[in-house]
């Protein structure tokens, strides 16, 4: 229990990557029956159910329109589900009030496709801005942003802005504010859809040591390329079910 | 809130004014305007009041005395009158100087010499005395109808009541102007704050993904709300204050006796209350459109 709490509010412990869970904490990601559908009538999740312990790194696949996203959006809590329950952490996030969304954000890091920063501060205030939000005093804020960019080897251009970096560079500075107050889950949405395969793989490479200090990893992605060689837990998804979930799995392209 | 969060709130709230020049611009201005014509309005209001007023003092009072008054009950009662505090210029008027007043016309002097003799005149004392403040109007005559010797108070009841509905409807009237006027406001108001908000949609957007409570949105939109309120009426106040004195001139040239001086206090008060008034309109209006941010970047 002590290791739940101590992990679950970064204030109380100092910021220090977010270490092993022990084996006999239940699963960090539970979906009991989930179906999805949205008020034009799209079934885009059906009857889904899954469990992903702390500590796993998962691939979540399927061809465009499978429900990926909404299964990702139900995560965070910007969809309810239509039906059945999903347990984050240990809460129950379907029936959790609106009031403690942010709190259950605060422990997930989320990364989408579009770099979403903020074109007019620099890529430190962008990263701080994950900080910020949950009243983080100042010094704490310098330490962790510094921390975390040269995690993600940008503590350089710390000072410049969005636009004088490069695609992979803004990825890193997004990742870099999604994990700069060490979240127990990193949900990341096509994070490689407008990138090379290159750098694709250095940001793979970097959710794999975020996952090592103990983050739990879940990643929807189109690449092929990437499931293939990295051999990690896969879930495809088709038109809304689970059409297969292995370890160590593969991803044909369809 | 800390004062790193502060800080940071204040910062956000300042340069949102500085870019977003334009709304800025809109926002202050409409709520200037809407001030303006509140004060104009508060104004105006207040120089009737106080004509009103006036004229109410300028009514005389008059006690009827019960008929056979002795003279020297009469001074006696003239002094308690004068020790009431409510009035001024106490005079006794004696029946034959009410008779002679009766009949001005010098036809009637005739008649009232044939008919009225000595000790024929059915005229009673009666004391007149004007009201100190037109407040204490009802008072007065309250006190001297408990005298045993005033049979009668006259005070142009009729007139008194006209005066009392005339400054209802003013009151009633400034209330539905202004009314009128802060939604009017509030409206363009809410809708340049939309457009604000749009602006800084990715921002919101943002701030909800990494944990921001909707408060934290909220704070910076506040405070520029709080600051647009503000500089309106400042505005506002600035040009009342150059303006009033001007239009007060003119209008006491036009109609002497009807313009008046607020004095400086009633000023003071009045740039208080369209202040107060700025800092509602301006920070309502942020609330209003801030109220419902759980729905905000769903369609992302
Ligand atoms: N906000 C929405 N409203 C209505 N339908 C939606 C919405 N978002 C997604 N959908 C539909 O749900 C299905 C699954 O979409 P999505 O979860 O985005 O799939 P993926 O991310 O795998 O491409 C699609 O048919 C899509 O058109
Ligand atoms: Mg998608």
């Amino acid at each position: 229990m002590a290791v739940c709490f101590s992990r679950g509010s970064w204030l109380y412990s100092p910021p220090t990557g977010a270490g092993p869970r022990p084996f006999f904490v239940t699963a960090m990601i539970e979906l009991r029956n989930v179906t999805k559908i949205y008020p034009n009538g799209v079934r885009a999740l059906n009857n889904v159910s899954l469990s992903i312990p702390a500590g796993d790194f998962v691939f979540l696949v399927g061809p465009s329109g499978a429900g990926k996203s909404t299964f990702l959006r139900i995560l965070f809590r910007e969809e309810i589900p239509t039906e059945g329950q999903v347990v984050v952490d240990g809460k129950d996030i379907v029936r959790m009030p609106e009031g403690r969304v942010p709190y259950l954000r605060r422990n997930l890091g989320i990364v989408l496709q579009d770099f979403q920063l903020l074109k007019r501060r620099t890529v430190a205030e962008n990263v701080a801005f994950g900080l910020r939000v949950i009243g983080a005093a100042e010094n704490v804020i310098n330490a962790r942003v510094q921390e975390t960019l040269e995690q993600v080897g940008l503590s350089h251009k710390r000072r410049m802005f969005p636009d004088e970096l490069s695609g992979g560079e803004q990825q890193r500075v997004c990742i870099a504010r999604a994990v700069v107050n060490n979240p127990l889950i990193l949900i990341t949405d096509e994070p490689t859809g407008n990138l090379d395969p290159m750098i694709s793989l250095e940001i793979v490479q970097l959710f794999l040591e975020i996952n090592a200090r103990g983050t739990t990893v879940i990643m929807a992605t189109h690449n092929h390329h990437l499931v293939n060689k990295l051999r990690k837990r896969v879930i495809a998804l088709v038109e809304g079910r689970i059409i297969k979930d292995e370890p160590g799995g593969t991803y044909a392209y369809e | 809130m800390g004062f790193d969060n502060l800080v940071f709130f204040a910062s956000e709230a300042l340069t949102n004014l500085r870019r977003a020049g334009v709304m800025t611009f809109v926002t202050v201005s409409t709520i200037a305007v809407a001030l303006l014509l509140m004060g104009t309005f508060l104004l105006a209001s207040m120089n009737m009041e106080s004509f009103l007023a006036r004229l109410q003092e300028e009514a005389m009072v008059t006690a009827f005395l019960v008929p056979g008054t002795a003279s020297d009950r009469v001074s006696a009662l003239k002094m308690q009158i004068t020790a009431f505090d409510e009035v001024t210029e106490v005079t006794v008027v004696t029946p034959e100087a009410a008779a002679r007043e009766l009949f001005t016309d010098p036809a009637d002097q005739k008649l009232l010499q044939v008919g009225l003799g000595e000790g024929t005149n059915p005229l009673p004392y009666t004391i007149r005395m004007k009201v100190r403040s037109s407040h204490d109007l009802q008072a007065l005559v309250d006190k001297l109808k408990a005298l045993p010797q005033v049979e009668s108070v006259s005070y142009g009841e009729e007139a008194f009541r006209q005066f009392q509905g005339l400054s209802h409807l003013l009151w009633i009237g400034s209330l539905l102007v202004i009314v009128l006027l802060g939604l009017a406001s509030l409206f363009i108001v809410y809708n340049t704050v939309r457009l604000t908000l749009f602006m800084r949609r990715e921002e919101v957007i943002i701030m909800r993904l990494v944990g921001a409570t909707n408060w934290f949105i909220r704070w910076p939109f506040v405070i520029e709300g709080f600051l647009h309120g503000l500089l309106g009426a400042a505005v506002a106040v600035v040009v009342l204050a150059v303006g009033t004195p001007f239009i007060m001139a003119r209008l006491a040239a036009l109609v002497p006796f009807f313009a008046f001086d607020p004095g400086a206090v009633a000023l003071v008060k009045l740039s208080v209350k369209l202040c107060l008034m700025g800092v509602v309109l301006g920070v309502s209006g942020s609330l209003l459109c801030l109220r419902d941010l759980n729905a905000f970047g769903r369609e992302m």
